[in-house]
């Protein structure tokens, strides 16, 4: 590995040997980075093992299984009901932690294999030497320096990083095997090892595409992209890309610019091919979230749909193949059965499809890259013609209205329980505002269509119903901007680090919301107008991009796109999250000056009691979304998911009743001393927005906050507590360490309650607390959970 | 002459394929709901979020806090309770759902009142997939008792009612609540 041997470039000598050939394969330059490695570059499985155990002691993993059976083995099945051990000998608590494992390397994997895809792609086009260019960051690639130890300069650097990962997620997946692991925390401690990777899968992803591709390089106020399923000219050929690598994507592009045809064809993409072809090219413009793609398809309007991978429905050939609209798949891990026309020539092809072949998998992206838009072209008139749509017509929806009895089975079907009886029941009678309800709360995943007694096909009836909505749809999204740069840490990370800047806020991951998408630009809003910064990314920033204000304006055009106190920053698509996390670790590097080198243990140390961020993944669905959210996890980053998270069955949860677990040394002395219960837990769900929003407040509390960032802090706490639960919380009082800590504006009246209440000591001459808090404030304080890192045990 | 009691062990079925394993809820009827809770020494009664859609259940959650049954108010539904009135005789506390469940495993939590973890906890008005996922902690990995009387079939609940229509559902409820000794 790079960071291990060296061999300088050059010619040498072996004296003393002869006819004897040495071959040299490949060589590694010296590296110059001067940074002292620290303990863990390239961490194996059991390296950061007692960083994890520190986690899990104080946050409990806990499960809520989906299914009491275990199913992995000729044994079974068998029942672990009640924590019964299976015919293995492992029990359902185990069983669940290794489901958990599971779904975190299949996440990651996921990541790495797009990373791994994009890099192989990129080196056959632009050499292993094009240098890595991410904007003006000395810290390029904090996520890489941090857990691999070395620093990259050229895009071919990152081969051995991605060896590093595909080799460590092999080692775990063979834990998963029969017979392997029989621990609930060495589970854990595995599945934060993929969390863990899975960041730098997704950083070398978006390094080298915003090095190669000409992306915006960590820059504010980037253009703004079109969103919507108003947005397209459907007179026009369109060409829909959907998935999120767009490596294929970007040769269609190049084609329709070479050509001229930007003009005259529409280019659309769905989820986060759509961020990305933006990035590429702002003329591109964007449908919407993973969630609008069967919406979409079944309006008719896609002449040519175009796959990459991940995210993409199953039956997105099925639905095309309906409406005439080919497919071209592009990418190995989603190939639908087409017939592999790599080789062909384009014409032949194109004959072929306009004849009437459902589509071809394409591996030759110079030929996908012509081939689509003659494809369109041709398709267009033909499928106009025709008249290709599956909404229906006015009789149509009247008639499919009138055939529902309203047996209720869509309800029970549906992941959301939507109420769909009662929109049928109130369409019959003409009134169709519940079914555009639906429609912002319906994620479009079309359960309820197998469930309907009368084959009603009830996802083309919401549209139908909301179409004056639909051809209103449009907003618009400012084009993901990579990294947060070194001048914006620089500027910000000490505001974060003291508290004055309440918080960090990342709204992530997919479009699985409770209410609907309209929750999260609440969320967004509300935070925003508070001073949080709010970072966003994936499905969800192409979400927020939906919603406006009275004036019409969105949150992209309100808000400043700097990364600083009450900003709105759009990263880009899922694996741009590793930027995100990289804030946090260039805050520890870059305002703290502690090294990155191979030292996650110390820098997610400082991060779990310094930096007030906290993921916000509301309508998380992937396991993307769980291997993001937990290798955020053990950097010390809290997540919060929505109702529908639990269903990733595992929560990390802190017992505030538990004071011993509520402990950190003082690194200046080497003392254990007790902490308010910050932040309180690792990864929990909330029931509903209004219990989200002071949850979040609460989760960027870090002990190491100043008196005047918890007082702020507490200000937001109480305040959204107080507005949206309708109550001051139980535990404001834990988080005061002094009469400095109290928001300003209630501090009489908290003194009052500290003294009533809690019997706190309160001297009323010069409003000061003279008991009551479990510790008292120190500004040079110094918290550490790593009994190491104590300047005592140092010296 | 008294309305006809409601069979609430009728369609008793899991929603949208929400089957865990061999072991479902028993379903069981209002007067034997009732029983339970009267006989239980700690019993907690979960309400959820849902509870702000409809006045009717909020009123027949007062009446079993009236009875004595400490409530946990979970999401935001606390609000509901605090604007129904000012001068609730209920004990009640805000508790986020993942959490209390996470507590209610474990036999060093000694509950709101700091006097031991509960025996028997009783869910209403709750987001259905949320609290049905969350309960299979308390089915696998807990020893307290749980009972759904909510409007659907829990199966991850040791005990609930089937699924019932609105108006059956709150006659239960009222039949449950005559039976709880208070």
């Amino acid at each position: 590995m790079i960071s291990k041997k060296y061999i300088d470039k050059g010619t040498f000598s072996i004296e003393g040997l002869e006819n004897i050939q040495i071959n040299i394969g490949e060589i590694f330059e010296k590296d110059d980075w001067d940074e002292p490695v620290g303990p863990t570059p390239e961490p194996e499985i059991a390296d950061l093992r007692e960083w994890d155990y520190k986690l899990l002691d104080r946050y409990k993993p806990i499960y809520s299984p989906s299914c009491d059976m275990c199913c992995y083995c000729t044994y079974g099945k068998c029942d672990l009901t009640g924590n019964k051990e299976g015919a293995c000998g492992i029990d359902l608590e185990t069983h669940q932690a290794r489901q958990s494992l599971f779904t975190c390397l299949t996440g990651a994997s996921a990541h790495t294999a797009h990373a791994r895809h994009l890099l192989n792609n990129f080196i056959e086009r632009y050499g292993k030497d094009h240098p890595i260019d991410i904007g003006s960051s000395n810290v390029e690639a904090p996520l890489t320096r941090l857990i691999v130890g070395i620093r990259p300069k050229v895009i071919g650097d990152f081969i051995p990083v991605l060896d590093y990962i595909e080799e460590q997620i092999t080692q775990m997946l063979a834990t998963i095997h029969i017979g392997q692991e029989g621990s609930v925390n060495d589970f854990e401690s595995k599945t934060l090892h993929a969390g863990m990777l899975d960041l730098i899968g997704m950083e070398v992803s978006d390094i080298v595409q915003m090095s190669c591709l000409g992306f915006p390089k960590s820059v504010e106020n980037t253009p703004f992209a079109e969103i919507g399923m108003g947005v397209i000219d459907s007179n026009k050929p369109v060409i829909l890309c959907i998935g999120h690598n767009v490596a294929a994507v970007t040769y269609i592009i190049d084609y329709m610019e070479e050509q001229e045809l930007f003009d005259k064809i529409e280019l659309a993409g769905i989820c986060c091919t759509a961020h990305d072809m933006t990035r590429y090219d702002a003329r591109a413009k964007i449908i919407g979230s993973m969630a609008s793609q069967l919406r979409y398809i079944r309006s008719g309007i896609p002449d040519v749909i175009v796959v990459d991978e991940q995210c993409v429905r199953a039956d997105v050939l099925k639905e095309a193949k309906k409406l005439r609209i080919p497919v071209i798949a592009t990418n190995e891990k989603i190939m639908y059965g087409l017939p592999n026309r790599s080789l062909d020539d384009v014409n032949e092809i194109l004959e072929d499809i306009v004849k009437g072949d459902d589509g071809a998998f394409i591996l030759d992206y110079d030929k996908v890259g012509e081939l689509v838009p003659k494809l369109a072209m041709k398709m267009h008139p033909i499928r106009r013609d025709m008249g290709y749509s599956a909404i229906p017509s006015k009789e149509e929806f009247k008639d499919l209205i009138e055939s529902c009895v309203l047996c209720g089975n869509c309800q029970k079907a549906c992941p959301t329980l939507l109420d769909v009886p009662r929109a049928m029941e109130l369409a019959k009678d003409g009134d169709l505002t519940l079914f555009e309800e639906l429609r912002g709360k319906c994620i479009g995943c079309g359960r309820c269509e197998f469930e309907c007694p009368k084959d009603i096909p009830i996802l083309n009836v919401i549209e139908k119903a909301s179409m004056e909505n639909i051809i209103k749809e449009k907003g618009l999204v400012r084009i993901g901007r990579g990294q947060m740069s070194d001048p914006e840490i620089r500027e910000e990370g000490r505001n974060i680090v003291l508290g004055v800047t309440p918080g960090v806020i990342a709204i992530i991951g997919c479009p699985n919301y409770p209410e609907g998408s309209r929750d999260v630009y609440e969320v967004a809003e509300e935070m925003l107008q508070r001073g949080y910064i709010i970072v966003t990314s994936g499905c969800n920033a192409l979400d927020l991009g939906l919603y406006k204000d009275k004036e019409g304006k969105t949150l992209y055009e309100r808000y400043g796109s700097r990364f600083v106190k009450g900003n709105f920053i759009n990263t880009g698509p899922c694996v741009s999250n590793a930027h995100i996390a990289g804030a946090a670790v260039k805050i520890a590097n870059i305002f703290a000056k502690r090294n990155l080198r191979g030292n996650w243990e110390e820098i997610a140390d400082y991060i779990l009691n310094r930096v007030g961020a906290v993921g916000l993944a509301w309508g998380g669905y992937a396991q993307k979304a769980y291997s993001i959210g937990t290798g955020c996890n053990r950097l010390g980053v809290p997540v919060v998911v929505g109702p529908h998270g639990v269903k990733y069955r595992r929560s990390y949860i802190g017992r505030p009743y538990k004071k011993e677990e509520w402990e950190v040394y003082d690194a200046r002395s080497g003392n254990l001393e007790p902490i308010e219960c910050a932040p309180e837990h690792l990864f929990i769900a909330a029931e509903t927005k209004a219990e989200l929003m002071p949850l979040l407040a609460k989760l960027c509390i870090r002990p190491n906050d100043t008196h005047l960032g918890r007082s702020i802090k507490l200000t937001h706490y109480i305040e959204l507590s107080e507005k949206y639960i309708g109550t001051l919380p139980d535990d404001w009082h834990t988080f005061i360490r002094t009469e400095g800590d109290l928001p300003l504006a209630k501090k009489e009246t908290l003194l009052k309650i500290l003294e009533h209440q809690h019997g706190w000591k309160i001297d009323w001459t010069k409003k000061k607390i003279i008991e009551g808090p479990i510790r008292k404030l120190d500004a040079s304080w110094q918290p550490t959970n790593v009994e190491r890192l104590c300047k005592v045990l140092e010296r | 002459m008294a309305s006809k009691s409601i069979d609430t062990t009728l369609n008793a079925v899991p929603f949208h394929a929400n089957i865990p394993g061999p072991k479902s809820a028993k379903a069981i009827k209002p007067i034997v709901a009732g029983k339970l809770i009267s006989k239980a020494k700690r019993p907690l009664l979960v309400v959820g979020s849902d509870i702000l859609r409809n006045q009717s259940i909020l009123e027949k959650a007062i009446k079993i806090g009236e009875k004595g049954i400490p409530i946990a108010a979970t999401g935001d539904s606390l609000k509901g309770f605090l604007e129904y009135s000012k001068n609730l005789k209920v004990q009640i506390k805000y508790i986020n759902l993942n959490a209390l469940v996470s507590y209610l495993g474990d036999r060093e939590w000694k509950g709101f009142d700091n006097k031991g973890n509960y025996d028997l906890i009783i869910f209403l008005a709750n987001k259905y997939y949320y609290a049905s996922q969350l309960m299979s902690l308390l089915k696998n990995f807990s020893k307290v008792k749980t009972i759904s009387i909510d409007r659907y079939y829990y199966p991850n609940a040791d005990m609930s009612f089937g699924n019932l229509k609105e108006e059956d559902f709150l006659q239960a409820l009222d039949e449950m609540i005559d039976a709880i000794k208070g």
